[in-house]
C-alpha cells in the first residue's frame, strides 16, 4: 500500500520537457499509410462507376464526358468523404490512390470542398453541363 | 497623510489591484506546477487574467425564483472578505497594512467567509448540483477548520502572540519553525489544501459528479468575483502559512521562494492523490487532523510551562 | 461439453414447446413457438442454465410474409438457440415478457416494443427506451413500411419541473449533459444526503437508426456504416459484420488476414482499456493517471495509424479479408511498440492496486457478485471481474482466435478494483497474444474475391469487443443489401447491473460505478423542447440555430 504511487512518474516529467506536441508550430509526418485526401488518375479509368457505387459517403462521382473517347471527370466531394480508401479497392484499375499528407483540409469556403479530377477541357465541359440552364419543360399542347 | 497612504495601500499596493493581480500569478503558478508534473505543457502566464476578463465581460444569467439579494450580493462580500483578510498578513513580502492583536483569528475568519459566501450562495440558487456542493462546502468548513487554525496556533504559542507581525517577527528571528514543530506544519499544509479545496479535497466542486459544486447556477460577473476570491486566499493563507512555518517573510524576494515553495509542494500532492469522497475528508480530518494538531498544541503546552 | 451436444440439450429442453425446429448452421437450433409457450421455453432454457440471453431481435417479414417476428436468443459456449415467434401484423400484437425469469430481457423487451411495435405483457419498465418522448404513436421504425416523413415529432407538454424535491426524494438528474459523461444518457438518482435510493435511466441520445439505415446500403457501403457504430470499438463491429456476411456468402477468408483482424482487434482492446483507465482515474479525480495512461495510448494510436492508416476507424477489413498487410518493415515497430506498453501496463496494474487513496474509491465499492452478474445478464470485463467466465474469444473462437488463443482473464471479487485488476491483466494476455502474430504470421495473401451479391440466409456472428459480447444478426433475401440487420452492443446488457448496484452507493460513487462498466452510449438527432414560462412549444434544431444567431446580431 503506497501514499502517492506515482509519485515517481510525477518528478521525473517534472524535469523532462512536455510531451504534447505544439501543432501548428511543429507538425510531426503522418505515417505513409495515411489516409487523406483522394487523389484521380483519369488516364487509367473506364467508367465502370464501382467505386462511385461503393462509396459509403456518396463523396465521389463519375461523369461520364464521353464513354467511347475515354473522356471522365471525377466529382469528389471533399466534405462528405470518410477517408475509409474503399474506393481505392474497388477500383481494378488503380486509378484512386489517397494521399498521406494533404490533410489539412479545414476551409472557411465550403465551395472549395468540391473537387474535379480530369483533364482540364473535361472538366471545363462538366462545369458548363452542370451550371447550364435547366431546359424548358414541354409545352402541353 | 497615512490614511492616503493606508488607502493607496488597500486599494493598489500591496493589497487591492496588485493582490488580485497576485493572486492570479500564484494560481497560473499552481495550475503551471501540476501540468508539468504530469508531462502536460499547462496554461501560458496570461490565462487566469484572460478568464477573469472573459468572465467579466459575459452576460450573467439569474435563475428565475430566487433571492436577487443574495445572488448578487454574496460574491461581492466573498471577495471583500478575502481582500480584507489581506490586510493583516504580510502579502506580497511587506509588513501587513495594519495590525492589531488577534488579527489572526480575523484572518482566517474573513477567509472563511469566503467559504461561507460559497456555500450559501450554492443554497440559495437552489438547483441541485448546488445544493449538493454547498452541503459539502460547508460540512468540509466545518471538518479542517479547527485542526487548521491549531495547526497556526502552534506558531502563535510560542511567539506569545496573537498578532500575524508579531509571530511573523518571531519565525524570522528564531529557528524555522518547520523543523520544531513538523507535525503542525504537515496538518498545516494539509489544512490549506482543504481550506482552497484543491485536489484531493475538491470534493465540494467535483467536476465528475456535480457540475461545478455550489457555484454551478453563477456566470459572468459573479463567478468572476469569486473566481478572483479564490485566488486571493490562496495568495493570503499560503503566505500565512509560509511567514509562520519557514522563518517569517521580510521581503519580496524571500516571500515569492517561500510561498512558491509550498505552491510547488501543493502542486505535488495535487497530482498524486484522488479524490476523497467528502465523508472520506471528514473522517481523515477528525480522526488525524484534529488529533495530530491537538497533540503538537499539547506538547507546546507542556514544554511552555515545563520550560517557563 | 461440445457445440453439438449443448444443442441436442437445448433441443430436448424446449421438444414440449416447438412446433418446428431446424439446424440453419451448425452451432445454431432454431426453435419455433407460440406467444403463449414463449415464458415457459425461456424458462426452460434458463432453469437448465442453458447460456444467457444474448439478443431480442424483431423482424418485420413483408412484404413475403404478412407477419412479424421475434427471434429470443440465447447462447451457451458457442452454441446459439434461437427462439422464433411469429405474431400477426397489426398494430401492437401482444407477447408475453420473460422479464420475471430473466431480469436482463427487460431492456430488449423496450426496445422491441417500440421498434416494433409489439405489446410486450407483463415487462417492468414498458417506457421507451431509445425513442425519444416527443415520437409520435403509432409509427415503427423497424417495420417495413416505415418513413421518415411519418415521425413529426408530437409536441410533449410537460409540468414545469419542482426545483429539487419530488415527494420525499431529492433528485438528481446527471445527463445528457454532464461533465461526468462522455457522451450523454439521461439518469435520475434519488439521493438521501449523499446515499443513493433510487435509480432510473433513459438511453437514446445518440441512437442513429444505423440498423435501419443498413438496410438502404449494398454490403460493401455498410462496412464502414457500422464501423461508425462506435469509435473505440469500431473494428469489432466491422468484423463481426464482415465474419457474418462472409459466413453467408460461403466465402473463407484467408489465414493471414483472419490474423491481421486479430492483431488490428488487439490493439483496439489496449486502447479502448487505456482510454478507459484515463477516463475512470478522472472520474475518481485522479487526474494523473489520466493524463499518463492517455499519454501511453498515444504509442498504440501511433501504432494503429502506422498498420491501418488512421488512429480511429481503422477500416482495415474488407469483405474477404483486409486491406493493408503488415510487413517486416513494421516488426520492429510493433515490438518496440508493445515492450513499452507493456511496462506501462504492468506499472497502471501497480498503481490501481497499491495506491491507498485510489483504493479508498474502488476497494469494496459497487461489489457485484457472481449470482447477481449471471442473473442481469452482465458481459464483458464487468462480468468477469465477478468470476462469470463468459468470454467469446475463448467460449466460441472465430477467426484466428483457435491459431492464437488468449487466455480468459477473471477475478473473484466483483468490486470496481476488480474492474481495474481484470482490464490490466487483459491488456497484459493482449501485450503477448499480439507479440505471437506479429512473429507468427500465416503466409498467403490478404483478402481474396467475394461476390456482390450474397445469398439469401440467416446468420449469427458474435465477437468479443473491448466492452463484451457484440451480436449481429444478419438477414440476406439474396440481393445487393441486408433485408435486416441486429445489433446488440455489450454496454446494453451490463446497465441493469449499474441500475441495481448503485442503490445504497454514495452520490460520488456512481460516476465511478458508471464508469466501472465501461459505456458506450448509441445516439439520436433529438428535437429540442423549450420550456418557456407561460407557455411549452418545441423548436426545430434550424429554429435554435436561427435564435441564437439572431439574439447575438442584436446586441
Amino acid at each position: 500500500m503506497k501514499i502517492g504511487s506515482m509519485f515517481k512518474d510525477l518528478v521525473v516529467s517534472f524535469f523532462s520537457p512536455p510531451v504534447t506536441e505544439k501543432y501548428p508550430f511543429e507538425k510531426i509526418d503522418t505515417a505513409e499509410r495515411f489516409r487523406a485526401k483522394l487523389c484521380f488518375d483519369p488516364a487509367k479509368c473506364t467508367g465502370c462507376n464501382l467505386c462511385s457505387l461503393d462509396c459509403p459517403a456518396d463523396a465521389l462521382q463519375i461523369v461520364i464526358i464521353d464513354r467511347a473517347a475515354k473522356r471522365f471527370v471525377a466529382h469528389y466531394d471533399m466534405d462528405k468523404c470518410v477517408y475509409c480508401s474503399q474506393c481505392v479497392q474497388s477500383c481494378k484499375f488503380k486509378c484512386i490512390t489517397l494521399s498521406n499528407s494533404e490533410w489539412e483540409l479545414a476551409s472557411l469556403d465550403k465551395d472549395s470542398f468540391a473537387v474535379n479530377f480530369g483533364k482540364d477541357a473535361d472538366i471545363a465541359t462538366f462545369l458548363e453541363r452542370a451550371n447550364a440552364p435547366a431546359p424548358e419543360p414541354p409545352q402541353q399542347g | 497623510m497615512t490614511t492616503l497612504i493606508a488607502l493607496l495601500s488597500i486599494m493598489f499596493f500591496p493589497a487591492g489591484i496588485a493582490l488580485i493581480l497576485s493572486g492570479m500569478l500564484y494560481e497560473w503558478a499552481d495550475r503551471k506546477l501540476v501540468a508539468r508534473f504530469q508531462n502536460r505543457i499547462g496554461p501560458r502566464w496570461f490565462q487566469p487574467l484572460a478568464d477573469t476578463i472573459k468572465l467579466l465581460s459575459k452576460e450573467e444569467i439569474k435563475p428565475s425564483g430566487l433571492n436577487g439579494i443574495l445572488f448578487y450580493g454574496l460574491p461581492i462580500v466573498a471577495l471583500t472578505g478575502a481582500l480584507t483578510a489581506a490586510l493583516y498578513a504580510p502579502v506580497l513580502g511587506f509588513a501587513p497594512i495594519h495590525s492589531f492583536p488577534g488579527d489572526l483569528i480575523v484572518t482566517l475568519y474573513m477567509l472563511s467567509l469566503l467559504t461561507i459566501c460559497m456555500g450559501l450562495a450554492g443554497w440559495n440558487t437552489s438547483s441541485r448540483f448546488s445544493t449538493i456542493g454547498a452541503t459539502r462546502s460547508l460540512t468540509q468548513l466545518f471538518a479542517y477548520e479547527a485542526p487548521f487554525l491549531l495547526a497556526l496556533l502552534g506558531p502563535a504559542m510560542v511567539a506569545n502572540s496573537w498578532m500575524i507581525k508579531d509571530i511573523s517577527a518571531y519565525a524570522d528571528a528564531h529557528w524555522w519553525i518547520i523543523l520544531t514543530q513538523p507535525v503542525g506544519f504537515v496538518v498545516a499544509l494539509i489544512g490549506l489544501m482543504g481550506k482552497l479545496e484543491l485536489p484531493p479535497f475538491d470534493a465540494p466542486e467535483a467536476e465528475t459528479e456535480i457540475v461545478a459544486g455550489a457555484l454551478t447556477e453563477y456566470s459572468g460577473r459573479g463567478l468572476a468575483l469569486f473566481h478572483i476570491g479564490k485566488s486571493i486566499e490562496l495568495v493570503v493563507a499560503v503566505s500565512l502559512v509560509a511567514a509562520f512555518y519557514l522563518g517569517g517573510i521580510g521581503n519580496p524576494v524571500v516571500f515569492l521562494i517561500k510561498t512558491l515553495g509550498i505552491v510547488l509542494l501543493m502542486a505535488l500532492l495535487q497530482a498524486m492523490l484522488t479524490r476523497l469522497r467528502i465523508d472520506q475528508t471528514v473522517g481523515m480530518w477528525w480522526r488525524f487532523g484534529a488529533l495530530l494538531a491537538l497533540l503538537q498544541v499539547l506538547v507546546l503546552v507542556l514544554l511552555k510551562g515545563w520550560l517557563v | 461439453m461440445t457445440t453439438e451436444t449443448l444443442l441436442q440439450h437445448a433441443s430436448e429442453l424446449l421438444a414440449p414447446f416447438a412446433k418446428a425446429s431446424n439446424n440453419p448452421e451448425s452451432n445454431r437450433l432454431d426453435v419455433q413457438i407460440t406467444p403463449g409457450d414463449l415464458p415457459a421455453a425461456a424458462a426452460a432454457l434458463s432453469n437448465a442454465s442453458w447460456g444467457y440471453l444474448a439478443a431480442i431481435t424483431g423482424m418485420d417479414l413483408a412484404p413475403e410474409i404478412n407477419e412479424l417476428e421475434a427471434l429470443y436468443h440465447f447462447c451457451d459456449k458457442a452454441a446459439i438457440t434461437t427462439l422464433r415467434v411469429h405474431l400477426p401484423r397489426e398494430d401492437q400484437p401482444e407477447i408475453p415478457s420473460i422479464s420475471d425469469k430473466i431480469p436482463a430481457a427487460s431492456f430488449f423487451e423496450r426496445e422491441l416494443s417500440e421498434m416494433l411495435g409489439v405489446t410486450v405483457v407483463g415487462t417492468p419498465d414498458p417506457s421507451r427506451l431509445f425513442l425519444p418522448d416527443d415520437w409520435p404513436t403509432g409509427v415503427y421504425p423497424a417495420r417495413r413500411d416505415f418513413k421518415i416523413e411519418d415521425a413529426a415529432p408530437v409536441p410533449v407538454v410537460r409540468k414545469t419541473p419542482e426545483p429539487g424535491r419530488v415527494g420525499n426524494r431529492f433528485v438528481v438528474p446527471i445527463g445528457p449533459q454532464h461533465p461526468a459523461l462522455k457522451e450523454p444518457g439521461h439518469f435520475e438518482f434519488s439521493v438521501d444526503g449523499e446515499v443513493i435510493t433510487g435509480a432510473r435511466m433513459r438511453l437514446g441520445y445518440v441512437h442513429r437508426g444505423i440498423e435501419k439505415a443498413t438496410e438502404g446500403r449494398n454490403w460493401i457501403q455498410n462496412l464502414y456504416l457500422l464501423e461508425r457504430v462506435c469509435g473505440i470499438c469500431s473494428h469489432t463491429h466491422a468484423s463481426a459484420y464482415a465474419q457474418g456476411v462472409e459466413k453467408l456468402a460461403g466465402v473463407e477468408v484467408p489465414p493471414r488476414a483472419l490474423a491481421i483482424r486479430e492483431f488490428v482487434a488487439g490493439l483496439e482492446r489496449i486502447h479502448s482499456h487505456l482510454l478507459w483507465l484515463g477516463v475512470s482515474a478522472h472520474e475518481a479525480g485522479f487526474d494523473s493517471l489520466f493524463m499518463y495512461s492517455w499519454r501511453d495510448r498515444e504509442t498504440v494510436m501511433n501504432l494503429l495509424e502506422e498498420l491501418t492508416g488512421n488512429r480511429v476507424n481503422y477500416s482495415i477489413c474488407i469483405l474477404g479479408g483486409v486491406k493493408q498487410d503488415i510487413v517486416a518493415e513494421h516488426t520492429e515497430t510493433i515490438h518496440k511498440s508493445l515492450d513499452y506498453l507493456e511496462e506501462r501496463i504492468r506499472y497502471y496494474l501497480d498503481v490501481v492496486t497499491t495506491d491507498v487513496t485510489f483504493l479508498q474509491r474502488t476497494r469494496n465499492i459497487g461489489t457485484m457478485s457472481l449470482e447477481e452478474a449471471t442473473l442481469y445478464g452482465t458481459l464483458g470485463p464487468t462480468a468477469r471481474a465477478s468470476g462469470l467466465e463468459r468470454d467469446v474469444r475463448v467460449d466460441a473462437p472465430y477467426g484466428a482466435y483457435s491459431q492464437f488463443p488468449v487466455t480468459m482473464v477473471t477475478a473473484e471479487r466483483g468490486d470496481l478494483e476488480a474492474r481495474f485488476v481484470v482490464r490490466m491483466n487483459e491488456l497484459l494476455v493482449t501485450c503477448a497474444t499480439l507479440r505471437a502474430i506479429a512473429d507468427n504470421l500465416p503466409a498467403g495473401d490478404i483478402a481474396t474475391r467475394f461476390p456482390r451479391k450474397v445469398p439469401a440466409g440467416e446468420t449469427v456472428s458474435r465477437v468479443e469487443a473491448p466492452r463484451g459480447e457484440a451480436f449481429y444478426y444478419i438477414k440476406s433475401g439474396g440481393g445487393d443489401s441486408p433485408v435486416r440487420l441486429k445489433i446488440r452492443t455489450p454496454s446494453l446488457c451490463n446497465w441493469t447491473s449499474v441500475l441495481n448496484k448503485v442503490v445504497g452507493h454514495q452520490l460520488a460513487d456512481v460516476p465511478m460505478l458508471i464508469a466501472g462498466m465501461d459505456p458506450c452510449f448509441s445516439c439520436n438527432d433529438r428535437m429540442v423542447t423549450v420550456h418557456r414560462k407561460d407557455d411549452s412549444s418545441t423548436i426545430t434544431w434550424a429554429e435554435l440555430r436561427k435564435y441564437g444567431i439572431e439574439k447575438y446580431k442584436r446586441g
